[in-house]
């Protein structure tokens, strides 16, 4: 009898059990919404599947010819997924790199108790605003303002700077720099503010060490505040990285989901949602699906690994 | 571990499970709520003024008893397509309240729809009368075994619409006889075109504003026996459009619904000839229409250089739907009741699906358009009626018409070469219709 009251007493104590109750939502929210669609997706590349009109047709399993077909040079004599990874890496390329200078930039004009900027708490709030505008209205308001008869050819014949509308939109280095551009004005804002907490997460006493050491800004920012910012850096480049290869709404709406002009501002996503439109092309989305995860899980290491090294 | 597994499974079958409710019975009596999917507001405009007891919002109105709801998206990308179809599907398991019982349907898709056991026999539910409609719009409506699935409330024969001051500037002459005799060809309408861009006119607000007169006068569909196909009317369509684009007889190659064509349509506008049915000059010319920037009344129209139709809209019974009667009510009105659609006809400018009326206000020669300068478009749409054939029908035709628009604006723009533009065509078709062959 006491034997026993013991035992139980003894298990009782133990709270590890809680530990995995709190959990247990997360991971079959996880479970239901990205494990088990994941699974599907992978299943379903093997298969052929998809509407014509409205009847369906299959799923007839193919093993890997819908990734064969990925593959294939198209009518148009290039290699789409190519083409249209090309395309996301120059998209985000010509974003993200203003966005990270700008946004390291302020982050150190902010933090910095030697200027000690007035307002800091307004100007924070107006950088963040464009990232608070839903992506499709953003990217319907640079299509109005320039296109043809917008606003901004207005502005540039009445200033005489060109005689005739610039058509934007059919130019590749035009939509190409407004998708970039769009791109940058809704994320540097947000960079910005996260590399703000990296920085201020820095101990103070080490700036003021360096500067009674006399060692300039320079030396500062890449010998104290880089290294020591590097876990924050890493994090907010490899997730500016899958944004930019799961890029959609912006150039989606931009071009009317052509990736107008001869596919030049086709991302990735555009290209799977060609897929998912009126056919319904469960087999070929989740082959492309597949590699985009592949894709993201190679890059995200490799990067996380080098930067990691030095 | 385990035990975290065991759950996780468990959850799971449950959620499985629970996807698996029972069809509802469709019940006898008339449902509470009719859904109407719709891409547009027109059809849902002369629905709220000349069918509809109350209107409750935007989206609802009364009829008796029975609430009508609108669902509408867009048409571009086909999204409303892709909306309706996943609506369609899911028909046997959704409420009764929430079945689509009634949708619009556009010329470029509705075989999609007939063909399929998606829509009804409308005579099932009392639409038996088609005596006065015309008759191209009941064999629109029918599947390949005639059995006739919907009715639609308008006729749509397209017109040349052109400007009279710019017609008596070039042409030395407004009046519709006159102009039509001297368009009367593709020959002599390019000849026109260069008269006018001689005295700074522009023939056409963009190259693709003649598309549908070409696209609906091929001889073969866009997909034959499974496999794309290129109709020598869309090939001519294509060289007339690097003729006009590269001696400037349209002011940019615009896409047919962009801004900068219809600005073409004020006052201030230097375009000619604008095509389209009777549904375009009201519908879609509002800036013509601008009380200040407009030109209402210096516009008039003829058949232009070849007959063609375009689009209309057309109402199909979805099956399951709980509301046959109400569908009924609504398809009856709009092709039989000949004071509502007279009404159509005098305050929307409708060209209706009635022969009575129209045949009736053609004759009237106390009726005129204002927007026309006092025209008579009936008429003008009766006598262009008789010559619509439905014909070489495809369900893929969306999708190939705003195609082959889309990829051929980028040649005309100078991005790409023509053979470009074409496989880049052919490419896009092949990611959105994989059921058909694309050499």
């Amino acid at each position: 009898m006491d034997k026993s009251r013991k035992k139980e007493k003894k298990k009782s104590i133990s709270y590890a059990k809680w530990g995995y109750y709190f959990i247990i939502p997360f991971f079959i929210v996880y479970a239901i919404f990205t494990l088990y669609p994941q699974i599907l997706t992978i299943y379903n590349s093997f298969f052929e599947y998809y509407r014509d009109g409205l009847n369906i047709i299959g799923p007839r399993f193919v093993g890997l010819g819908n990734y064969a077909k990925l593959f294939e040079t198209n009518t148009a004599g290039y290699v789409p997924i190519v083409r249209y990874t090309m395309n996301t890496a120059i998209l985000w390329v010509i974003g993200a790199v203003p966005q990270f200078l700008v946004a390291m930039l302020l982050a150190l004009f902010f933090t910095s108790t030697r200027l000690n900027i007035r307002g800091q708490q307004f100007f924070k709030t107006v950088i963040y605003m464009p990232n608070l505008i839903m992506a499709s209205a953003f990217s319907m308001l640079f299509f109005t303002m320039f296109s043809q008869v917008g606003p901004i050819n207005q502005l540039l014949i009445s200033w005489g700077v060109v005689d005739k509308a610039i058509n934007f939109l059919a130019i590749k280095i035009s939509v190409r720099s407004l998708i970039a551009l769009m791109n940058f004005l809704m994320w540097f804002g947000n960079t910005t503010i996260l590399l703000m907490a990296g920085i201020q997460g820095i101990d103070e006493a080490l700036f003021e060490s360096a500067r009674l050491d006399g060692s300039s800004s320079t030396q500062v920012f890449f010998h104290i505040t880089m290294p020591l910012l590097m876990p924050i850096f890493i994090y907010v480049f490899i997730t500016s990285m899958i944004g930019g290869i799961q890029m959609f709404d912006v150039p989606q709406v931009l071009t009317n989901g052509k990736g107008t002009p001869d596919n030049t501002s086709t991302t990735l996503i555009m290209y799977l949602n060609n897929f998912l439109g009126l056919s319904k092309n469960y087999g070929m989305a989740g082959a492309l699906s597949v590699l985009l995860f592949i894709m993201t899980a190679i890059l995200s290491s490799f990067v996380f690994k080098t930067i990691r090294k030095k | 571990m385990k035990k975290l597994l065991s759950a996780i499974l468990a959850v799971l079958m449950i959620v499985s499970l629970a996807g698996c409710t029972k069809p509802v019975e469709p019940t006898q009596e008339e449902g509470k709520v009719l859904n109407l999917w719709t891409w547009n507001e027109e059809f849902w405009g002369f629905l709220v003024k000349y069918y509809a007891d109350e209107k409750i919002d935007e989206y609802t109105v009364k009829k008796g008893d029975v609430t009508i709801k609108r669902t509408t998206y867009v048409s571009d990308n086909m999204a409303y397509q892709n909306a309706l179809d996943a609506a369609l599907l899911a028909q046997e398991t959704a409420a009764a309240d929430e079945k689509v019982d009634m949708f619009l349907a556009e010329a470029d898709y509705i075989i999609k729809y007939t063909n399929s056991d998606v829509t009804m026999d409308v005579s099932k539910i009392g639409v038996t009368d088609f005596s006065n409609t015309y008759k191209y719009t009941v064999e629109a409506a029918s599947d390949a075994n005639g059995v006739v699935k919907g009715v639609s409330f308008q006729c749509c024969p397209s017109a040349l619409i052109y400007r009279r001051s710019i017609a008596k500037d070039v042409l030395g002459t407004d009046d519709p006889a006159e102009v039509q005799a001297k368009l009367n060809s593709w020959e002599m309408f390019d000849a026109v075109a260069a008269e006018a861009k001689a005295k700074g006119y522009y023939m056409v607000p963009t190259p693709l504003e003649t598309y549908r007169t070409f696209s609906n006068n091929t001889t073969s569909a866009w997909v034959v026996d499974g496999k794309l196909n290129f109709d020598s009317a869309i090939l001519n369509w294509m060289d007339q459009a690097e003729k006009y684009m590269a001696e400037g007889y349209a002011p940019g190659a615009y896409g047919i619904w962009d801004g900068e064509k219809n600005d073409q349509m004020f006052a201030s506008g230097k375009t000619m000839c604008f095509f389209g049915p009777a549904w375009y000059f009201n519908f879609c010319m509002g800036n013509a229409q601008d009380p200040d920037k407009g030109c209402k009344g210096d516009w008039a129209i003829c058949q232009g250089p070849q007959a063609h139709f375009w689009g209309g809209t057309w109402m199909l019974a979805a099956t399951g739907t709980d509301n046959p009667k109400t569908v009924a009510d609504i398809m009856n009105t709009f092709i039989n009741n000949e004071e509502v659609v007279e009404k159509l006809v005098r305050n929307e400018a409708q060209f209706s699906n009635n022969q009575v009326v129209n045949n009736k206000l053609a004759a009237d020669a106390s009726y005129g358009s204002e927007f026309l300068g006092g025209q008579n478009d009936v008429a003008v749409f009766a006598e262009l009626a008789k010559n619509i054939k439905f014909q070489n029908i495809t369900p893929y035709d969306q999708g190939c018409n705003e195609g082959i628009q889309t990829y051929v604006r980028e040649w005309l723009n100078g991005q790409v070469t023509k053979d470009q533009a074409i496989a880049n065509f052919k490419d896009y078709l092949k990611n959105v219709y994989p059921g058909i062959t694309v050499e």
